[in-house]
Order: C-alpha cells, then sequence, then structure tokens
C-alpha cells in the first residue's frame, strides 16, 4: 500500500496549466526526488501535498485516504522550506516545540521529544539560541528537526540546500540521507540539482512543463532515458543533430549534423562552458555514429542525439572517430576536452585526472568512441522547457 | 557609511541645527527657569523661586484629575486606533498592490483635511441636535438626545478618528515584511488559523503595533484642537490646561511647569517603549 499517491494531480491559474496530470504512488519509508528546471511545477506539486495549494482536479491521498481538501494544520505533512522559515521570536527549542505543542504534547515529553529532534540533526544544546544567532546550515538543521519532531507521516523538502555553499550542500546531502533512513519516513524532495536527486533518492520523477517525464530509479533515469527531455536534462551532455541514416536490428547508423528538417526551434545545448555552446548545432558533417535506436524511428528520420561527456571514451585501436583537442580544462577530479571532430562538429568529452588521458594537449589527434547503449537518440521537439533547462548548472 | 562626520557633513546641517537651537532648544531653556518662579494673582511673576509649580501636579486634586485623564485618554485611544487598526492594515498588507494603493489613499484622505475642519465635523454629527442624535430620535431607538459632546465619548471618538491613520501607517509596513514562509511553516506544523496568528503574526508584527502605539499615545496626549472642541470647557486634559494657563490665567509659571511633567511623561513612555521595541525588534 502506497503511503502517498497522487491521482492526476492538475494546477491550473487561468488559462496558465501548471501542472498537467500527475501521478505518482510513494512507498512507505521511500525518498522520492522532484527533479526538473526551474518552472516546470515541481515545488506547486509539493505545495499541493501540503496543503498550501489548491489543486484545480485531481487527488492526493495518504495512506489511502483522500486528504485533498484537507486544510494543511491536519495534514500532518512536514514541510522544510528553502528559506528555513524558523520563527525568527522564538529560540531554537520553542522552534521545535511548536509542532509538539500543537499535538499537546508538553511537558517532560515534550523536553524529551525536542532534544531528540535537536540530537537528530546534532545542535544539541544550542535550545536557547534564536535562529539569527546560528549559521545557515544550523538553521537548515533547525528547520529538519522541526518538521520532523512531531513525526509526520511524510516528509517534504522544497530546494532545502540551494541557499548552502557547495562544501555544505554536499555534507547536508549525506547528512538528511542518513537522517531520512535512521527516521524511516517517506520523503518527498524538491530539486533542480540532478546530482542531489541522483544520489539522495530511491527514486527520481523528472518532470517538465509540469508533466512527469520519467519516473524511475536514479540508474533508470540516467542510463534510459524515457524521453528526449530526459537525456538532455540528466548527466553532462553534448547535444547533436542528425538523421538515421539505417536501421540494422536494434542499431541505427546516425549521420550527425544533417540538415534540419523543417523550422525546428534550437534551444543552444547544456553542458560544458558558454564557449562550446553554439558549436554544437551545425549543419553538414558527415560523422556516422551507431546507435541503440528507439522504437518508432524510421529510417530517414531527424532525430536529436545526446552525447554524455562522461560517456565519451579516449580510444586508441582505431575503433573510435579521428579528433582534435581544441581546448583543454582541468576541473579538479577530471580533465574536459572540447574535441574538433570532422565536419566542424564540436562535442565535450572528460577524462579522469588520474587516468592517462589526462593529459592530452591543445591541437593533439586522439580517437574518440562511444558505446551505442550510451547513445540517446529522440524526435526533435521545439520545447519550450529546453529555454528553461538552459538556466540549470549540468 | 561611516563618513557623516566629516567637516563638510556637519556643514550641511548647521542650519537645520540652528535653527533648531533658536526656535526650540533656546525657548525650553527660557521656560524652564519660568517655571520655577512664583506667580502671585493680581501682580504677575514674583521674583521669588520655588518648586510648587511642580508639586501641585502630584498634590492638587484638580491638577491630579487632569493628569490621569491625559493618561487614559491616551492610553484609551491608543487601544482603540490599535483595535480598530490592527484589521485593516493586516488586509491592507495582504492585498493586491492595486487595492492596497486605494486603501491607502482612502486612509490618508482624512488627514488631508485641516484638524479643525474635521473637528467640527464631529461636532455636527454628535451635537444634541446632530446628525447621529437626530437619527436615532427619528428612528424612535431615544426619546431624548444622548450627550455626545463636551464629554470623553467626544474626545475618545474625534481623536480615535484622527489618529487612526497614523496606527495604520505605520503597522502596514510591518505586517508586509512578515514572510508568508513563517505563516506557512507554522500551518504545516498543525497550527490553525487562529493560532497562526496569534502565534506567529501577531508577535511578528510587534514592532510596528509598538511603534505605532507611541506614536499616537504621544500625539494623544499633547493634542490641543480636539480635546478643546470636543471636549468642552469642563473635560480639561493637559494640554488644553496648559494653554489656558499662558493664555487665559497667564499663570505662566504653572503652565510652564505644567508642559514639562508632560514633556517628561512622553520621553518615559517613548523610553521604556524603546527598551521593549529593543527587545522584540531584535529577533524579529
Amino acid at each position: 500500500m502506497p503511503r502517498l499517491t497522487l491521482e492526476g494531480l492538475e494546477k491550473r491559474y487561468g488559462e496558465l496549466l501548471v501542472v498537467a496530470q500527475v501521478s505518482l504512488a510513494i512507498a512507505d519509508g521511500e525518498f522520492v526526488s522532484l527533479l526538473g528546471p526551474s518552472g516546470c511545477g515541481k515545488t506547486t506539486v509539493l505545495r499541493m501535498v501540503a496543503g498550501l495549494i489548491e489543486p484545480s482536479a485531481g487527488r492526493i491521498l495518504v495512506d489511502e485516504r483522500d486528504i485533498t481538501h484537507e486544510p494543511p494544520h491536519r495534514r500532518r505533512i512536514g514541510l522544510v522550506f528553502q528559506s528555513y522559515a524558523l520563527f525568527p521570536h522564538l529560540t531554537v527549542f520553542e522552534n521545535v516545540a511548536f509542532g509538539l505543542r500543537r499535538q499537546g504534547i508538553a511537558g517532560r515529553e515534550l523536553t524529551q521529544r525536542v532534544e531528540q529532534a535537536l540530537a537528530a540533526v546534532r545542535l544539541a544544546g544550542l535550545g536557547t539560541r534564536h535562529p539569527r544567532q546560528l549559521s545557515g546550515g544550523q538553521q537548515q538543521r533547525v528547520a529538519v528537526a522541526r518538521s520532523i519532531a512531531p513525526r509526520p507521516s511524510i516528509l517534504l523538502f522544497d530546494e532545502p540546500l540551494s541557499n548552502l555553499d557547495a562544501a555544505l550542500r554536499d555534507e547536508m546531502q549525506i547528512e538528511l540521507k542518513r537522517l531520512q533512513r535512521e527516521v524511516g519516513i517517506t520523503t518527498l524532495f524538491v530539486t533542480h540539482d540532478q546530482t542531489e536527486a541522483l544520489s539522495m533518492s530511491d527514486r527520481v520523477c523528472v518532470l517538465s512543463d509540469g508533466r512527469v517525464q520519467q519516473f524511475g530509479t536514479p540508474e533508470e533515469i540516467y542510463h534510459r532515458p524515457a524521453s528526449g527531455f530526459v537525456a538532455r536534462f540528466i548527466g553532462r551532455p553534448n547535444r547533436l543533430q542528425g538523421r538515421i541514416e539505417s536501421l540494422d536490428g536494434g542499431l541505427a547508423t546516425v549521420l550527425l549534423g544533417a540538415p534540419r528538417a523543417g523550422p525546428v526551434a534550437r534551444p543552444a545545448p547544456r553542458g560544458g562552458s558558454s564557449k562550446v555552446a553554439e558549436p554544437h548545432v551545425l549543419e553538414g558533417g558527415g560523422l556516422r555514429l551507431r546507435a541503440a535506436a528507439p522504437q518508432g524511428l524510421a529510417a530517414g528520420a531527424a532525430v536529436d542525439v545526446v552525447l554524455r561527456q562522461e560517456d565519451l571514451r579516449f580510444v586508441r585501436d582505431g575503433s573510435g572517430h579521428a579528433a582534435r583537442v581544441a581546448l583543454r580544462s582541468f576541473v579538479g577530479a577530471r580533465v574536459q576536452y572540447v574535441l574538433a571532430l570532422p565536419g566542424g562538429l564540436e562535442v565535450v568529452a572528460e577524462a579522469p585526472t588520474n587516468g592517462p588521458d589526462a593529459q592530452h594537449a591543445v591541437g593533439d589527434a586522439v580517437q574518440v568512441g562511444v558505446d551505442p547503449a550510451h547513445v540517446y537518440l529522440s524526435t526533435p521537439v521545439a520545447e519550450p522547457g529546453a529555454a528553461a533547462s538552459r538556466r540549470v548548472s549540468p | 557609511m561611516s563618513r557623516s562626520n566629516t567637516p563638510a557633513a556637519l556643514s550641511l546641517v548647521t542650519p537645520a541645527l540652528a535653527l533648531l537651537v533658536l526656535v526650540f532648544v533656546a525657548p525650553v531653556l527660557l521656560m524652564l527657569p519660568l517655571s520655577l518662579h512664583e506667580y502671585v494673582a493680581g501682580t504677575g511673576i514674583s521674583p521669588r523661586w520655588t518648586l510648587a509649580n511642580y508639586t501641585q501636579v502630584f498634590s492638587d486634586e484638580y491638577y491630579r484629575e487632569v493628569v490621569a485623564r491625559t493618561l487614559q485618554l491616551g492610553f484609551g485611544v491608543t487601544g482603540l486606533c490599535l483595535l480598530l487598526g490592527y484589521p485593516l492594515a493586516l488586509t491592507m498588507a495582504r492585498s493586491t498592490p492595486r487595492l492596497r494603493f486605494w486603501l491607502t489613499m482612502l486612509v490618508i484622505f482624512p488627514m488631508l483635511l485641516n484638524l479643525v475642519v474635521r473637528s467640527f465635523g464631529w461636532i455636527a454629527l454628535l451635537a444634541n441636535r446632530g446628525l447621529v442624535n437626530n437619527l436615532l430620535i427619528d428612528s424612535g431607538l431615544i426619546e431624548r438626545p444622548i450627550k455626545l459632546m463636551f464629554n470623553l465619548t467626544g474626545v475618545w471618538l474625534g481623536m480615535t478618528h484622527i489618529f487612526l491613520p497614523f496606527m495604520v501607517l505605520m503597522l502596514v509596513p510591518v505586517i508586509q515584511a512578515i514572510p508568508r514562509d513563517v505563516e506557512e511553516a507554522a500551518c504545516t506544523l498543525a497550527a490553525s488559523r487562529p493560532r497562526v496568528f496569534w502565534s506567529v503574526t501577531l508577535p511578528l508584527s510587534a514592532p510596528g503595533i509598538l511603534s505605532g502605539s507611541i506614536l499616537v499615545f504621544v500625539l494623544t496626549i499633547s493634542a490641543l484642537v480636539t480635546p478643546r472642541m470636543l471636549g468642552g470647557p469642563t473635560y480639561k486634559v493637559m494640554a488644553t490646561l496648559i494653554y489656558d494657563d499662558f493664555l487665559q490665567t497667564l499663570d505662566w509659571p504653572a503652565g510652564a511647569a505644567l508642559s514639562f511633567v508632560l514633556t517628561a511623561m512622553t520621553l518615559a513612555i517613548i523610553a521604556v517603549s524603546s527598551r521593549l521595541l529593543r527587545h522584540w525588534g531584535g529577533q524579529a
């Protein structure tokens, strides 16, 4: 029996459809992320679950009980806000005690439960402070302690880590994940950060333009993107265009850089720095690539091709494509190369810093190959979501 | 930012400072010795020094009554303005910018009219043959006119009306600044709407409540025109008594002493309130 079920959830503001037909079933104790670019409707879904926004259509069920029209204070659903939303006039202790007091808990039990919650987020002993006396990370922990203290049936997170600096964010990711495991609470986590979603979740729901694009485990999302949008959104993609030349069983031969079919909008591809943004969308080219062919694509069809930077491999046995290093940037754990392919195409590839391919210099001739299973083909679409996705860092 | 004490900055404030010293500080300093002299009826201000002008404010039955009435009026009008003003301010703070603009205009509009005109307006309403009494008599609710003027009722009504805008204008920005997230967080922590209001919204508007109250209180206890016009000769407050001392009985020393008592009271209230404000405001 799922803990939380969303059935055809919809939200309209006048003509504008913000959330369309979102249906999800989340099991007890599961950690699910809602992942998508800004404006994809993920926060709206979350706020409808919390009861802060009234859905236009659809149902929300907790343990198969319909709570769609229940006011937020009766739902027993915790919410951690992006802004933390601590009570500035109350001490840390009183912040955490707030929800418990509403449940009629008092005296020794109250103190115990508050201290328990503060200990769980490693803030024991800071109960007498006021929120303004705490650092951003500590405030975040208080917000978490405050939401878990009343033992809600579901815990919601609205981009809780986006106001923290990078190092603290990594630390909090691990800590939140561990806490969620320990408490065993069903969690719905909204984020635009794919690393966050993939690393923390049992399952990830990718949203775009208010619609569910794919709902699956992080591995499924990463390795078997269900749509062109997911393929372009996850990982560090090179975005190319091509045309299917021939189909041979499950494998397609794609001619890259084929002329455009019709006036299709071409947003700049994501991934890499802005220096290498435009050359990906080139006409002409003539490079051939083998790719696993998805259902419903026929020979001659124009396709969007996604090659992840991390899937491109440097080879030496002549099986790859000849390329020349146009740009090299050292990013720490890996080295990023902009590779010039014949026909004026450019792709970004990367190699581990410690590996043999970390030392190619600008101008070097290399060979680059890719497993056909890691070439993602999809029907080209002019999608408004693509414009928004550009704002998201890869 | 702390370059305000450079010579250039000082020279910029000099005219204002000079004016302030000339027309405010100097008269006050002149009044201080005045308040310490004796006034003898018929002969005028005697050269003898005395503290009697101050002691009588606290010992004399009549003065005590006036001081008590002034304070009562101050607290009462402040309370009424808060009670009437808070819901209005809350509505304004939470409405769309367009609606808020028009509501603000409505609140400010009475302030554009002369104080005397507004007080006369209340006389027209509250007099024995005024609009309110006529309406009540015509509708058969009462037989004889209720006394609404030349007593405290009239003063309370008039002053509340006049000072309500100040309260509302102080409250709106403070309520607007309360993050909606914080109220929503309370909602998700099982707090009903009234509970959210009492535990979150109201405490977080405390700085506005306090500064609005100080303003209305200080304006009320020092108001002259409205108490004089609506309170009549019987119901004197400190401000009207000071006026009479100076301009009718010509007992300047008593008027000066009473002025200083009023000033001291005002300063004391402001001091206490700003301590409270620091206490609350620091946390908000």
